[in-house]
Protein backbone atom coordinates (compact mmCIF):
# COMPACT_ATOMS: atom_id res chain seq x y z
CA UNK A 1 0.00 0.00 0.00
CA UNK A 2 1.79 3.14 -1.19
CA UNK A 3 0.68 6.76 -1.38
CA UNK A 4 -2.72 6.59 0.30
CA UNK A 5 -5.10 8.93 -1.55
CA UNK A 6 -6.72 11.96 0.03
CA UNK A 7 -10.24 10.50 -0.25
CA UNK A 8 -9.15 7.36 1.61
CA UNK A 9 -7.49 9.44 4.34
CA UNK A 10 -10.66 11.56 4.67
CA UNK A 11 -12.84 8.44 4.84
CA UNK A 12 -10.54 6.96 7.48
CA UNK A 13 -10.55 10.15 9.54
CA UNK A 14 -14.36 10.33 9.47
CA UNK A 15 -14.82 6.65 10.35
CA UNK A 16 -16.34 5.67 7.01
CA UNK A 17 -14.13 2.68 6.24
CA UNK A 18 -15.18 -0.86 7.13
CA UNK A 19 -12.92 -2.60 9.69
CA UNK A 20 -11.51 -4.86 6.99
CA UNK A 21 -10.10 -1.81 5.20
CA UNK A 22 -9.31 0.27 8.26
CA UNK A 23 -7.00 -2.23 9.95
CA UNK A 24 -4.45 -2.67 7.14
CA UNK A 25 -4.60 1.07 6.50
CA UNK A 26 -3.61 1.74 10.11
CA UNK A 27 -0.78 -0.79 9.84
CA UNK A 28 0.49 1.18 6.85
CA UNK A 29 0.06 4.57 8.54
CA UNK A 30 2.11 3.39 11.52
CA UNK A 31 4.93 2.20 9.29
CA UNK A 32 4.92 4.99 6.67
CA UNK A 33 6.19 8.41 7.79
CA UNK A 34 5.05 10.25 4.65
CA UNK A 35 1.47 8.90 4.79
CA UNK A 36 1.20 9.68 8.50
CA UNK A 37 2.49 13.21 7.73
CA UNK A 38 -0.36 13.63 5.21
CA UNK A 39 -2.83 12.40 7.80
CA UNK A 40 -1.37 14.90 10.27
CA UNK A 41 -2.09 17.69 7.78
CA UNK A 42 -5.68 16.51 7.53
CA UNK A 43 -5.93 16.39 11.34
CA UNK A 44 -4.51 19.92 11.51
CA UNK A 45 -7.08 21.12 8.97
CA UNK A 46 -9.88 19.51 10.99
CA UNK A 47 -8.59 21.09 14.22
CA UNK A 48 -8.25 24.46 12.48
CA UNK A 49 -11.79 24.24 11.09
CA UNK A 50 -13.18 23.46 14.55
CA UNK A 51 -11.26 26.40 16.02
CA UNK A 52 -12.39 28.88 13.36
CA UNK A 53 -16.03 27.88 13.93
CA UNK A 54 -15.72 28.13 17.72
CA UNK A 55 -14.04 31.53 17.39
CA UNK A 56 -16.90 32.83 15.22
CA UNK A 57 -14.71 33.44 12.17
CA UNK A 58 -16.73 31.50 9.60
CA UNK A 59 -20.05 32.19 7.91
CA UNK A 60 -22.04 29.28 6.51
CA UNK A 61 -25.44 27.90 5.71
CA UNK A 62 -25.89 25.14 8.28
CA UNK A 63 -28.29 22.35 9.20
CA UNK A 64 -30.40 21.92 12.32
CA UNK A 65 -28.19 19.03 13.59
CA UNK A 66 -25.13 21.25 13.08
CA UNK A 67 -26.78 23.95 15.17
CA UNK A 68 -27.41 21.34 17.88
CA UNK A 69 -23.73 20.27 17.66
CA UNK A 70 -22.65 23.88 18.23
CA UNK A 71 -24.83 24.04 21.35
CA UNK A 72 -23.53 20.69 22.63
CA UNK A 73 -20.03 22.05 22.40
CA UNK A 74 -21.02 24.83 24.76
CA UNK A 75 -21.43 27.71 22.32
CA UNK A 76 -24.07 30.24 23.33
CA UNK A 77 -26.27 30.80 20.31
CA UNK A 78 -28.92 33.45 19.72
CA UNK A 79 -31.55 32.26 17.25
CA UNK A 80 -34.04 34.23 15.21
CA UNK A 81 -36.89 32.41 13.46
CA UNK A 82 -38.41 34.46 10.70
CA UNK A 83 -41.44 33.62 8.54
CA UNK A 84 -41.59 34.70 4.88
CA UNK A 85 -42.30 38.44 4.77
CA UNK A 86 -41.24 38.76 8.39
CA UNK A 87 -39.11 41.46 10.01
CA UNK A 88 -37.20 41.03 13.22
CA UNK A 89 -35.02 43.21 15.47
CA UNK A 90 -31.77 41.43 16.14
CA UNK A 91 -28.42 41.75 17.87
CA UNK A 92 -25.49 39.72 19.18
CA UNK A 93 -24.60 40.38 22.80
CA UNK A 94 -21.06 40.30 24.15
CA UNK A 95 -21.76 37.17 26.21
CA UNK A 96 -23.01 35.23 23.17
CA UNK A 97 -20.83 33.31 20.73
CA UNK A 98 -22.97 33.30 17.60
CA UNK A 99 -26.28 34.22 16.04
CA UNK A 100 -28.28 32.03 13.66
CA UNK A 101 -31.12 33.17 11.43
CA UNK A 102 -33.73 30.49 10.72
CA UNK A 103 -35.65 31.51 7.62
CA UNK A 104 -38.83 29.49 7.22
CA UNK A 105 -39.60 28.61 3.59
CA UNK A 106 -41.73 26.17 1.57
CA UNK A 107 -38.89 23.95 0.35
CA UNK A 108 -40.76 20.77 -0.64
CA UNK A 109 -40.01 19.95 -4.25
CA UNK A 110 -37.43 22.73 -4.55
CA UNK A 111 -34.28 21.76 -6.44
CA UNK A 112 -32.04 24.75 -5.84
CA UNK A 113 -32.18 27.79 -3.60
CA UNK A 114 -30.27 31.04 -4.10
CA UNK A 115 -30.07 33.77 -1.45
CA UNK A 116 -30.01 37.45 -2.44
CA UNK A 117 -28.81 39.79 0.30
CA UNK A 118 -28.86 43.56 0.56
CA UNK A 119 -27.65 45.57 3.55
CA UNK A 120 -28.51 49.21 4.19
CA UNK A 121 -26.91 51.54 6.71
CA UNK A 122 -28.67 54.85 7.27
CA UNK A 123 -30.76 54.34 4.14
CA UNK A 124 -27.73 53.68 1.90
CA UNK A 125 -27.02 50.30 0.37
CA UNK A 126 -23.59 49.15 1.62
CA UNK A 127 -23.54 45.75 0.01
CA UNK A 128 -25.52 43.43 -2.20
CA UNK A 129 -24.65 39.83 -2.86
CA UNK A 130 -26.11 36.66 -4.26
CA UNK A 131 -25.23 33.27 -2.83
CA UNK A 132 -25.87 30.60 -5.43
CA UNK A 133 -27.03 27.11 -4.61
CA UNK A 134 -27.27 27.26 -0.83
CA UNK A 135 -27.48 23.84 0.80
CA UNK A 136 -30.79 22.97 2.45
CA UNK A 137 -32.77 20.02 3.75
CA UNK A 138 -36.10 20.02 1.81
CA UNK A 139 -37.84 18.36 4.76
CA UNK A 140 -36.63 20.95 7.28
CA UNK A 141 -38.73 23.79 5.87
CA UNK A 142 -36.12 26.38 6.76
CA UNK A 143 -32.73 27.70 5.72
CA UNK A 144 -30.31 28.36 8.57
CA UNK A 145 -27.56 30.94 8.19
CA UNK A 146 -24.67 31.34 10.60
CA UNK A 147 -22.87 34.63 9.91
CA UNK A 148 -19.35 35.17 11.20
CA UNK A 149 -19.76 36.49 14.75
CA UNK A 150 -16.60 38.56 14.33
CA UNK A 151 -18.18 40.23 11.28
CA UNK A 152 -21.52 40.82 13.04
CA UNK A 153 -19.78 42.43 16.03
CA UNK A 154 -18.13 44.95 13.73
CA UNK A 155 -21.37 46.03 12.06
CA UNK A 156 -23.11 49.35 12.73
CA UNK A 157 -26.90 49.47 13.05
CA UNK A 158 -28.19 48.20 9.71
CA UNK A 159 -31.04 46.56 7.88
CA UNK A 160 -30.33 43.31 6.06
CA UNK A 161 -32.88 41.99 3.59
CA UNK A 162 -32.57 38.40 2.44
CA UNK A 163 -34.62 37.02 -0.43
CA UNK A 164 -34.68 33.28 -0.96
CA UNK A 165 -35.54 32.15 -4.47
CA UNK A 166 -36.17 28.70 -5.89
CA UNK A 167 -34.33 28.09 -9.15
CA UNK A 168 -35.24 25.49 -11.74
CA UNK A 169 -35.55 25.04 -15.51
CA UNK A 170 -38.59 27.36 -15.57
CA UNK A 171 -36.67 30.21 -13.94
CA UNK A 172 -36.87 31.73 -10.47
CA UNK A 173 -39.69 32.14 -7.98
CA UNK A 174 -39.58 33.85 -4.61
CA UNK A 175 -39.75 31.63 -1.51
CA UNK A 176 -39.72 34.49 0.96
CA UNK A 177 -38.17 37.79 1.95
CA UNK A 178 -36.81 38.35 5.44
CA UNK A 179 -35.74 41.59 7.10
CA UNK A 180 -33.21 41.75 9.94
CA UNK A 181 -32.94 45.11 11.72
CA UNK A 182 -29.61 44.85 13.52
CA UNK A 183 -28.41 46.95 16.42
CA UNK A 184 -24.93 46.40 17.89
CA UNK A 185 -24.96 44.34 21.12
CA UNK B 1 25.43 16.81 16.00
CA UNK B 2 27.02 13.95 14.08
CA UNK B 3 25.62 11.50 16.61
CA UNK B 4 22.15 13.06 16.27
CA UNK B 5 22.18 12.89 12.50
CA UNK B 6 23.39 9.31 12.83
CA UNK B 7 20.51 8.34 15.06
CA UNK B 8 18.10 10.17 12.76
CA UNK B 9 19.24 8.03 9.85
CA UNK B 10 18.25 4.80 11.59
CA UNK B 11 14.87 3.29 10.80
CA UNK B 12 12.30 2.46 13.50
CA UNK B 13 13.37 -1.18 13.65
CA UNK B 14 17.05 -0.33 14.14
CA UNK B 15 16.15 2.08 16.93
CA UNK B 16 13.99 -0.55 18.63
CA UNK B 17 16.82 -3.09 18.40
CA UNK B 18 19.23 -0.59 19.98
CA UNK B 19 16.84 0.05 22.88
CA UNK B 20 16.37 -3.69 23.38
CA UNK B 21 20.11 -4.41 23.11
CA UNK B 22 21.08 -1.92 25.80
CA UNK B 23 20.52 -4.58 28.42
CA UNK B 24 20.48 -3.12 31.91
CA UNK B 25 21.55 0.27 30.59
CA UNK B 26 19.48 2.95 28.88
CA UNK B 27 20.22 4.03 25.32
CA UNK B 28 18.72 7.47 25.86
CA UNK B 29 19.46 8.69 22.32
CA UNK B 30 17.69 5.76 20.70
CA UNK B 31 14.79 5.92 23.17
CA UNK B 32 14.26 9.67 22.66
CA UNK B 33 14.33 9.36 18.89
CA UNK B 34 11.95 6.38 18.88
CA UNK B 35 9.58 8.20 21.25
CA UNK B 36 9.65 11.36 19.13
CA UNK B 37 8.88 9.47 15.91
CA UNK B 38 6.16 7.23 17.23
CA UNK B 39 4.49 9.93 19.34
CA UNK B 40 3.19 11.63 16.18
CA UNK B 41 1.56 8.43 14.91
CA UNK B 42 0.10 7.45 18.30
CA UNK B 43 -1.34 10.93 18.76
CA UNK B 44 -3.05 10.72 15.35
CA UNK B 45 -4.48 7.31 16.26
CA UNK B 46 -5.74 8.80 19.53
CA UNK B 47 -7.31 11.80 17.82
CA UNK B 48 -9.00 9.56 15.26
CA UNK B 49 -10.46 7.15 17.78
CA UNK B 50 -10.91 9.30 20.90
CA UNK B 51 -11.60 12.71 19.29
CA UNK B 52 -9.96 14.52 22.16
CA UNK B 53 -6.50 16.13 22.21
CA UNK B 54 -5.89 15.51 25.92
CA UNK B 55 -6.99 11.88 25.70
CA UNK B 56 -4.68 11.48 22.69
CA UNK B 57 -1.77 12.97 24.69
CA UNK B 58 -2.48 10.51 27.52
CA UNK B 59 -2.51 7.67 25.00
CA UNK B 60 0.91 8.72 23.70
CA UNK B 61 2.39 8.57 27.20
CA UNK B 62 0.71 5.31 28.18
CA UNK B 63 1.58 3.45 25.01
CA UNK B 64 5.12 4.71 24.44
CA UNK B 65 6.40 4.57 28.00
CA UNK B 66 5.08 1.02 28.26
CA UNK B 67 6.62 0.14 24.90
CA UNK B 68 10.06 1.40 25.97
CA UNK B 69 9.74 -0.50 29.25
CA UNK B 70 8.91 -3.72 27.38
CA UNK B 71 11.74 -3.21 24.89
CA UNK B 72 14.27 -2.74 27.68
CA UNK B 73 12.95 -5.82 29.46
CA UNK B 74 13.30 -7.89 26.30
CA UNK B 75 9.56 -8.49 26.21
CA UNK B 76 9.09 -7.38 22.59
CA UNK B 77 9.74 -10.54 20.62
CA UNK B 78 10.26 -8.86 17.25
CA UNK B 79 11.71 -5.36 17.75
CA UNK B 80 11.89 -4.99 13.96
CA UNK B 81 8.06 -4.95 13.98
CA UNK B 82 7.93 -2.16 16.53
CA UNK B 83 5.33 -0.15 14.55
CA UNK B 84 2.91 -3.09 14.62
CA UNK B 85 3.58 -3.63 18.31
CA UNK B 86 2.79 0.02 19.09
CA UNK B 87 -0.37 -0.09 16.96
CA UNK B 88 -1.49 -3.17 18.89
CA UNK B 89 -0.88 -1.35 22.17
CA UNK B 90 -2.90 1.61 20.88
CA UNK B 91 -5.84 -0.61 19.92
CA UNK B 92 -5.81 -2.40 23.27
CA UNK B 93 -5.61 0.84 25.26
CA UNK B 94 -8.39 2.54 23.28
CA UNK B 95 -10.58 -0.55 23.83
CA UNK B 96 -9.90 -0.29 27.57
CA UNK B 97 -10.77 3.40 27.49
CA UNK B 98 -14.04 2.67 25.69
CA UNK B 99 -14.91 -0.12 28.11
CA UNK B 100 -14.23 2.23 30.98
CA UNK B 101 -11.54 -0.07 32.41
CA UNK B 102 -8.67 2.36 31.76
CA UNK B 103 -7.94 4.87 34.46
CA UNK B 104 -5.97 8.05 33.84
CA UNK B 105 -5.06 7.98 37.52
CA UNK B 106 -3.27 4.67 36.98
CA UNK B 107 -1.12 6.32 34.30
CA UNK B 108 -0.29 9.18 36.66
CA UNK B 109 0.45 6.81 39.55
CA UNK B 110 2.74 4.70 37.41
CA UNK B 111 4.75 7.50 35.83
CA UNK B 112 4.26 10.26 38.40
CA UNK B 113 7.76 10.27 40.02
CA UNK B 114 9.44 11.66 36.95
CA UNK B 115 6.52 13.03 34.97
CA UNK B 116 5.44 15.52 37.64
CA UNK B 117 6.10 18.96 36.27
CA UNK B 118 6.72 17.95 32.67
CA UNK B 119 4.90 19.90 30.00
CA UNK B 120 2.02 18.77 27.80
CA UNK B 121 4.17 17.33 25.03
CA UNK B 122 6.60 15.54 27.31
CA UNK B 123 6.62 12.33 29.29
CA UNK B 124 8.93 11.17 32.01
CA UNK B 125 9.97 7.91 33.59
CA UNK B 126 12.70 6.47 35.76
CA UNK B 127 14.79 3.43 34.95
CA UNK B 128 17.71 2.06 36.89
CA UNK B 129 17.64 5.16 39.07
CA UNK B 130 17.95 7.49 36.06
CA UNK B 131 15.23 10.04 35.33
CA UNK B 132 14.39 10.44 31.67
CA UNK B 133 12.17 12.87 29.84
CA UNK B 134 10.87 12.23 26.35
CA UNK B 135 9.57 14.93 24.10
CA UNK B 136 6.75 14.52 21.59
CA UNK B 137 6.84 16.86 18.58
CA UNK B 138 4.39 19.75 18.74
CA UNK B 139 1.21 19.09 16.74
CA UNK B 140 0.98 20.84 13.39
CA UNK B 141 -1.08 24.03 13.87
CA UNK B 142 -2.29 25.99 10.86
CA UNK B 143 -2.47 29.77 10.56
CA UNK B 144 -6.05 30.55 11.60
CA UNK B 145 -6.32 33.88 9.76
CA UNK B 146 -5.27 32.24 6.55
CA UNK B 147 -7.58 29.27 7.08
CA UNK B 148 -10.48 31.67 7.69
CA UNK B 149 -9.77 33.29 4.32
CA UNK B 150 -9.48 29.91 2.60
CA UNK B 151 -12.78 28.72 4.08
CA UNK B 152 -14.41 31.96 2.99
CA UNK B 153 -13.23 31.39 -0.57
CA UNK B 154 -15.07 28.06 -0.85
CA UNK B 155 -18.45 27.83 -2.54
CA UNK B 156 -21.35 27.92 -0.06
CA UNK B 157 -22.17 24.25 -0.52
CA UNK B 158 -18.50 23.24 -0.17
CA UNK B 159 -18.15 25.21 3.05
CA UNK B 160 -21.29 23.66 4.54
CA UNK B 161 -20.09 20.16 3.70
CA UNK B 162 -16.63 20.86 5.14
CA UNK B 163 -18.04 22.27 8.39
CA UNK B 164 -20.49 19.43 8.86
CA UNK B 165 -17.77 16.88 8.14
CA UNK B 166 -14.94 18.28 10.23
CA UNK B 167 -16.60 20.33 12.95
CA UNK B 168 -19.29 17.78 13.71
CA UNK B 169 -17.24 14.69 12.60
CA UNK B 170 -20.04 13.44 10.37
CA UNK B 171 -19.71 10.77 7.71
CA UNK B 172 -20.89 11.37 4.12
CA UNK B 173 -24.26 9.67 4.60
CA UNK B 174 -25.10 11.85 7.63
CA UNK B 175 -24.00 15.06 5.89
CA UNK B 176 -26.02 14.07 2.84
CA UNK B 177 -29.15 13.47 4.91
CA UNK B 178 -28.83 16.93 6.46
CA UNK B 179 -28.23 18.80 3.22
CA UNK B 180 -30.42 16.88 0.81
CA UNK B 181 -27.46 15.31 -1.03
CA UNK B 182 -26.48 11.74 -1.83
CA UNK B 183 -23.43 10.35 0.05
CA UNK B 184 -21.64 10.16 -3.31
CA UNK B 185 -22.28 13.86 -3.94
CA UNK B 186 -21.00 14.69 -0.47
CA UNK B 187 -17.77 12.77 -1.13
CA UNK B 188 -17.20 14.58 -4.41
CA UNK B 189 -17.87 18.02 -2.86
CA UNK B 190 -15.78 17.16 0.21
CA UNK B 191 -12.83 15.93 -1.83
CA UNK B 192 -12.89 19.03 -4.05
CA UNK B 193 -13.22 21.39 -1.07
CA UNK B 194 -10.39 19.71 0.85
CA UNK B 195 -8.21 19.89 -2.24
CA UNK B 196 -8.89 23.62 -2.49
CA UNK B 197 -8.21 24.17 1.19
CA UNK B 198 -4.93 22.26 1.01
CA UNK B 199 -3.87 24.27 -2.02
CA UNK B 200 -4.91 27.56 -0.43
CA UNK B 201 -3.02 26.64 2.76
CA UNK B 202 -0.05 25.49 0.66
CA UNK B 203 0.01 22.06 2.25
CA UNK B 204 2.11 19.42 0.52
Amino acid sequence: MHGIGLETLIAYWLGELPAAEEEPLEEHLFACASCSARLEELAALAAGIRATVREGRVAAVISVPFLEALKRQGLRIREYRVAPGGRIDCTLRADEDAVVSRMQAPLAGVKRVDALRRMEVGGKVVFESRIDDVPFDPAAGEVLHLPSAAWVRGLPANTLRVRLVAVDEAGERALGEYTFAHTPG
Amino acid sequence: MAAESGIGALDDAALARRVAAAGGRVDSQAESELYRRLARRVRLYGLRHLRDAHAAADLVQQVLLTTLERLRAGEVREPEKIASFVLGMCRMTVLEIRRGTWRREALLEKWAPASAGVTYGEAGTTYGGAEMTYEAPEPLVLDRERLTGCLGALAERERSVVLLSFFADKAADEVGAELGLTPGNVRVIRHRALGRLRECMELA
